[in-house]
């Protein structure tokens, strides 16, 4: 019994890993926090969204989605716009 | 006859105020309240970024200096007219141009203000310029400049807080003093910004902007 429970554990575990989606977009115009804050409040609106990370030393932007749920480029693409920056490449990690 | 109206609709086309300290466009939905107290008053904006390039707020500014102290208030519409977003900077032009009502010595008259506020930042450095107009109908018209220059003492990082050592000039031939300089320090953290400053003309200066 505690196996079965272990494993089904370990199931979920695993698809909802799996699910979950890193996008990391690679942003110019990133220069001043003040204003890349932009960034991140415009991210944590979106309902798929877990968490956003914003580097100004690299000028990427860290988009974590929740569990089974992911943004496709366009919609990135056009949220860093609405922010007030360009996006020169998009890359995704599972 | 011709020239003066056209010269009319010029002034009532370009005729400001607002001494836009950071931004005057945030992001889309986003609402930034930005409070300014400095030797040419106190002014007060609430802008609410509809698109990209737009921006629908109040402005409202007591004049100070001399005789003048005029209240204006009314609505504004702020637009972002071109940007360059680079690997390491971002540049920006924007207008700002509001019409309301101007109250001194207990009369009210109509009265237009516009401006143009270009800027460009790095990391490290942060300059600015910005041309105002104002008109408040057979009461009070001006033309004012400002131009900041700023570094970043350190390096902060988007979690960090922020800081930048400024110096503030500002051109405004309607007032007694004509050019005051003032040295002001600026604090950000995330959504809020403070900066404070001590002019030439021996005036404390304190700004806050919020953006929610
Ligand atoms: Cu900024």
């Amino acid at each position: 019994m505690r196996k079965l429970l272990m494993t089904a554990m370990l199931l979920i575990a695993m698809t909802s890993a799996a699910q979950a989606e890193t996008i990391i977009a690679s942003v110019n115009g990133l220069v001043c926090a003040f204003c890349a804050t932009s960034i991140e409040k415009t991210f944590k609106k979106q309902p798929a969204v877990d968490q956003v990370k914003v580097d100004l030393d690299t000028k990427l932007v860290t988009i974590s989605t929740k569990d089974g749920q992911t943004i496709d480029d366009k919609t990135i693409t056009s949220l860093i716009t609405d922010a007030g920056y360009s996006v020169t490449n998009i890359k995704r990690q599972k | 006859m011709r020239i003066y109206a056209l010269a009319l609709l010029l002034i009532t086309l370009l005729a400001v105020a607002e001494e836009a300290v950071a931004k005057p466009i945030s992001y889309v939905g986003g609402t930034m309240v930005m409070q300014e107290n400095d030797e040419t008053g106190n002014t007060l904006s609430v802008d609410y970024t509809v698109t990209p390039n737009y921006a629908v707020g109040f402005f409202a500014k007591q004049e100070e200096g001399g005789s003048k102290n005029m209240l204006t208030v009314g609505p504004q519409l702020n637009t972002l007219v071109k940007r360059w977003n680079l690997p390491v900077g971002q540049g920006n032009i924007f207008n700002m141009t509001g019409i309301g009502e101007s109250t001194l010595d207990g009369k009210t008259r109509p009265s237009a203000w516009t401006g143009m506020l270009a800027d460009y930042e790095t990391r490290r450095i942060f300059t600015s310029y910005e041309l105002r107009l104002m008109d408040a109908q057979n009461m009070d018209s001006y033309v004012r400049q400002r131009a900041r220059a700023g570094v970043a003492p350190y390096l902060a990082n988007y979690d960090d807080l922020n800081t930048f050592l400024m110096l503030q000039v500002d051109d405004h031939p309607d007032k007694d003093h004509t050019i005051v300089v003032t040295p002001l320090v600026r604090f950000f953290y995330h959504t809020a910004l403070a900066e404070a400053g001590y002019s030439s003309d021996h005036q404390a200066m304190f700004n806050w902007i919020l953006q929610f």
